[in-house]
């Protein structure tokens, strides 16, 4: 770190990140190569139309992009760092305002600004933004994320952009934002905050997956054993499930003598929720505190999953719901909505353990859509086989490590707290991306860093990762030693 | 934050990271390492989703004869990824398909613009061609059932209309239902029922080998749907009737409607010239309708639902039956003629009969100065403020018999006719008008415009004394109970029923008292056949010869209106179309092959427009 405080122009920069992002920038160049092929009888190498030259292009912005950035003082980024977020959420609320000619809508996202040949997708360049409005306000001496207020201040930074984002018709971008999470768990965010939230995320899932009746079971023997592993006292936690299971299928039976329409999962509803009380007066007379807990988070589930249909049903895109009722197994059309999987599974699946060979795919450039943008991966996987893409894996894993490493070595918050925003998103983004490329996550249309064609997004993610390689340049001493 | 909650926080999230990459890595290396099938479904060059396209319903007449068949026949596609390399025999394939060679490079020029897809090199290639081809291995050629219509009475051309490939804006307005290449109903009973007649298409999804020949069905046909055929639907047309009409009618411009008045089926809807259907079905499609565009007796013109005619003496009729209901006349009023109607500069000829004549005698005779009072005092009565008023009230009766307005029948592209309204009068002439002015409307005439469907349906109306069904051209789609409710419900007009008595009893004398009426030609012996000629002058030369039947006249079977574009004298033309057409429909039989040589050889003229 000593070498900091030389005035050299680059000096301190993370030669293991520049190295990191070079090798996965070249990668994607070489993977959109690769896919830029498609029709043999076109031999015209250098065409302006094809993605390779004009992601070349942008490779070479972004570069020039990054070098601005290492020029520039360190402090303007906590300086600027509101003006930018105003920016950043202006930029994409004009897609919301603006008309048609300006700001047109793709794929029924109501997100791009078009110049002529070319558009930008505003919500790119917003992360970053966010990301310096974050890191400014957590890093303010007297900030605590344990304070309530301090909380809503930073929920609402982030809630304010996701809501325009909703509004634009692309959540799949919004949900980006969602990643901070992690940042404010690094923070200290409260552990019986970010649990819940949590589990939200994979009940709205699972609540797709099984029928509500399976559900509420699940929920039952889940809190029952959450309990039961804080509390201790097995045998009456199972004489209590057992309890509740019986009152459930005698409601229901006599319910069917007598005529009562009552379906089993209204029994078992009525019976959980008697229940709960009783278990309640339990914990109340025992002075067990770690039952109300689970309690409590049995009663939001129960609310949280007849919610979450109503959400799914109102908030989704028609395409977003048809994708994650896919991703769940719940639509199995090959044509339709898991076309997409299906293909970029099979893509992957026949690259083998070596791969194809570069520009000899066939599965992923002739039934792949997309497959330069959302699903380059796939051609990682058919034509670098599984070594390929373990590498490209390692060195996203890599650089994720990397960035969270740069940010614990800062002695300024700011600059941590960047550094961790700046890896919550590329994490969130990966897992996301390469999720959906091997059928472990809905489609979502979120591309993969550096390796996903699109100018936007390449330099939104330049700018991202360099602003954090600048900060963690500078003097060890920080921002204050500089003036 | 203490610094050691610190550190275990970063620890964790350390661990997740690696955790989630190790779960991706896992499921990359099982995907790729471990589970085959992927591996299979690629080497299977995957899948090719084949279209099995619904054949359309069948259409029959109300005899169940087929009016409408489809038949098999192909389209041959081509992927040209998969041509051989070293060409192919083009010449030979050319004259297998019945396709001209220049047609066949263009083809396959376009299809080098998308390598893997199929491109449609021709369609309608004929059963028989097909199983040419297939006895030759044409390599990155194959066909595509389709299903192609065809008429074996070859009639009924503007009735039953014809398809085409769909339109971007039908692509578009249907979401989703239509892709391109699809045909659509463009007109007539086609376009009325595509629905029904469409069925849904079905898919096959099929494996390739990595040399791009089909191995078979995916995953044992999970995926594959059956087409389900259009419903066939029986129309209401006698196939023999539309065939006669259309027979009687070659060579004259003009339509003949038959409507059977007790449900107001169409019996008969033939608009001349007409076309054969099965010249727009085929390679011949685009050139034949190029062809009948340019025709200036344009024969797609659906004359029986579109034109706007002046419905002459027919008219009279509703005249008539107006005034009784009006009371502004009485059956036994007798009126003067002397050679026609005189009021001042006002004069209106009319032909050599007795005079005075009643209400009876005149319809029978024709009487164009009679139906001159009686609008007269319809419009003029007293008890209206002025003679606005008058005809507006005039108008509302005009109205409900179906004048003036679309009928609502299964023709989407019906049109209204026209009924001359107070306020268009006013405009003419600027406010001063009177019962004078507008005269001719009497004897239908002037501004009156209306379209043989609607005439045919004043015949129904006069058979039905006062009601008539929508006129429609269904009787029966397949598997459905009933058709559209409305064409099952009684449209009154604002005449009752008991004022019919005289005008019908006035249309049977004119036929079946010889010497009492114009009509005496239609007479047909024991079939109490009632009509009423018409002969509406026209400003672009000859008139137009009309004629309006029903019969018998107790519980009529059929209500006929004929028109003749410049066909001469109702009585001429007109008239011996509407009575072989009665003839063959109420006794199998012709009794007058004279008539049906006298209808061939009638000379007609045609104005200076259609020459």
């Amino acid at each position: 770190m000593q070498q900091n405080n030389q005035i050299s122009l680059f000096g301190g920069v993370d030669r293991v990140a520049v190295l990191l992002y070079l090798l996965l920038v070249a990668t994607g160049l070489l993977c959109i190569t690769s896919v830029s092929f498609e029709e043999p009888e076109i031999t015209e190498f250098f065409s302006f139309s094809r993605f390779h030259i004009k992601q070349a292009i942008w490779a070479a912005a972004a570069s020039v992009v990054a070098i601005v950035i290492l020029l520039l003082d360190s402090r303007y980024f906590h300086m600027y760092a509101y003006y930018a977020y105003a920016l950043g959420v202006l930029l994409i609320f004009g897609t919301i305002v603006l008309p048609e000619s300006i700001a047109p809508t793709f794929n029924g996202a109501k997100a791009w600004y078009s110049f002529g040949s070319f558009a930008v997708q505003p919500v790119e360049f917003t992360k970053i933004t966010v990301a310096l409005a974050v890191a400014r306000l957590m890093s303010n001496y007297d900030y605590s994320i344990r304070k309530i207020g301090d909380m809503a201040h930073v929920a609402a930074i982030i809630l304010l952009p996701l809501a325009i984002i909703i509004l634009q018709n692309d959540t799949g971008s919004g949900v980006v934002l969602c990643s901070f999470i992690i940042v404010l768990y690094r923070e200290g965010l409260n552990n019986w905050i970010c649990i819940p939230l949590i589990m939200v995320a994979t009940l709205f899932i699972f609540s797709f997956l099984f029928t509500p009746l399976i559900l509420l079971l699940v929920l039952v023997l889940l809190f029952t054993l959450s309990s039961a592993m804080m509390v201790g006292r097995w045998r009456t936690h199972i004489v209590f499930v057992a309890g509740v299971l019986l009152a459930a299928m005698l409601l229901y039976t006599v319910g069917e003598v007598i005529g009562w329409d009552l379906s089993g999962y209204n029994a078992l509803v009525i019976c959980s929720l008697a229940g709960a009380a009783l278990a309640a007066v339990y914990a109340i007379r025992k002075n067990l505190t770690p039952i109300f807990l689970s309690l409590l988070f049995f009663i939001g589930s129960m609310v949280f999953v007849p919610t979450a249909d109503k959400i799914f049903e109102s908030v989704l895109q028609p395409h977003q719901k048809e994708r994650i009722l896919s991703f769940l197994g719940i639509v199995n059309d090959p044509k339709g909505a898991d076309y997409n999987v299906t293909q970029a599974k099979i893509a992957i699946g026949s690259g083998g353990l070596v791969g194809k060979g570069f520009m000899q795919g066939t599965q992923n450039r002739y039934f792949v859509p997309e497959k330069e943008t959302d699903f380059i991966f796939t051609t990682v996987g058919e034509e670098w086989g599984f070594v390929g893409s373990a590498v490209v894996l390692t060195l996203l894993c890599a650089m994720i490590l990397r960035l969270m490493k740069m940010g614990e070595r800062q002695q300024e918050p700011f600059s941590r707290i960047y550094c961790y925003c700046v890896a919550s998103v590329l994490l969130f983004h990966v897992m996301v991306n390469v999720g959906m490329n091997v059928g472990l996550m809905p489609v979502m249309g979120i591309p993969l860093p550096f390796l996903s064609y699109g100018g936007s997004s390449l330099v939104a993610f330049t700018i991202l990762v360099f602003i954090a390689i600048r900060l963690d340049a500078s003097p060890t001493k920080g921002l204050s030693a500089l003036q | 934050m203490a610094r050691k909650e610190e550190y275990t926080r970063r620890t964790i999230l350390r661990y997740i990271v690696l955790l989630i990459f190790g779960v991706i890595a896992c499921r990359v290396a099982y995907i790729q390492l471990i589970d085959s099938s992927y591996k299979t479904l690629a080497a299977g060059n995957v899948l090719r989703y084949e279209v099995q396209y619904a054949p359309r319903g069948e259409v029959l007449d109300r005899n169940g004869e087929f009016l409408v068949q489809s038949m098999e026949c192909y389209d041959l596609m081509v992927i040209y990824r998969d041509l051989p390399k070293e060409g192919f025999d083009t010449t030979l394939l050319c004259s297998l398909i019945d396709l001209r060679e220049e047609r066949m490079v263009q083809k396959l020029k376009d299809a080098r613009m998308s390598p893997r897809a199929p491109v449609l090199v021709t369609n309608f290639v004929s059963k028989e061609a097909k199983l040419r081809f297939d006895e030759h291995n044409f390599q990155g050629f194959h066909t595509v059932q389709r299903n192609a219509r065809q008429y074996p009475r070859k009639i009924g051309g503007n009735l039953l209309g014809n398809l085409g490939e769909v339109s971007e804006n039908d692509i578009k307005r249907s979401e989703g239902e239509y892709r391109a290449g699809d045909y659509i109903g463009k007109s007539g009973l086609e376009r009325a029922y595509e629905e029904y007649l469409r069925g849904d298409d079905g898919v096959n999804v099929l494996e390739r080998d990595a040399h791009g020949a089909i191995k078979g069905s995916y995953m044992e046909g999970m995926y594959d749907t059956l087409p389900v055929p259009g419903l066939r639907i029986t129309s209401t047309i006698d196939a023999r009737l539309q065939a006669f009409a259309e027979e009687l009618m070659e060579g004259k411009v003009g339509a003949v409607v038959a409507i059977e008045p007790s449900t107001g089926e169409i019996l008969v809807m033939a608009s001349s010239p007409t076309f054969d259907p099965d010249d727009m079905v085929g390679r011949q499609r685009g050139n034949n309708y190029m062809k009948m565009l340019g025709d200036k007796y344009r024969p797609m013109f659906n004359r029986a639902v579109q034109s706007r005619y002046p419905p002459g003496s027919t008219f009279k009729l509703v005249q008539g039956l107006i005034g009784l209901q009006e009371g502004t006349l009485r059956p036994e009023n007798a009126y003067p003629c002397n050679m026609g109607y005189h009021w001042g500069n006002v004069k209106m000829g009319c032909h050599a009969h007795p005079s005075p004549l009643d209400l009876r005698a005149a319809v029978a005779q024709s009487c164009n100065a009679y139906f001159c009072y009686v609008f007269r005092n319809i419009i003029e009565n007293r008890k209206f403020k002025n003679v606005k008023e008058g005809l507006d009230v005039w108008v509302d009766y005009v109205k409900s018999f179906g004048f003036g307005r679309k009928l609502d029948s299964d023709f989407l592209d019906e049109q209204e006719g026209y009924v001359p309204t107070s306020e268009r009068y006013d405009r003419v002439y600027r406010g001063s008008w009177n019962g004078h002015t507008v005269i001719s409307l009497s004897i239908g005439q002037g501004e009156l415009g209306c379209t043989p469907l609607q005439m045919a349906n004043l015949a129904a109306i006069v058979a039905n004394r006062g009601y008539y069904y929508i006129p429609h051209i269904v009787k029966a789609i397949e598997g459905q109970d009933s058709i559209d409710r409305r064409f099952y419900e009684r449209q009154y007009t604002k005449v009752e029923s008991k004022h019919f008595e005289p005008i019908v009893e006035g249309m049977w004398r004119g036929v079946n008292i010889p010497g009492a009426g114009t009509s005496s030609r239609a007479y047909l012996p024991g079939w109490d056949v009632c009509g009423k000629t018409g002969t509406a002058q026209n400003p672009n030369g000859r008139d137009h010869s009309t004629f309006l039947s029903f019969a018998p006249k107790d519980n009529p079977k059929i209500a006929i209106s004929v028109y003749v574009e410049h066909g001469g004298f109702g009585a001429s033309a007109a008239l011996p179309i509407a009575s072989l057409l009665e003839e063959l429909y109420l006794t199998d039989t012709i009794t007058r092959p004279e008539m049906i040589q006298q209808v061939k050889n009638l000379p007609y003229y045609l104005p200076e427009r259609y020459r």
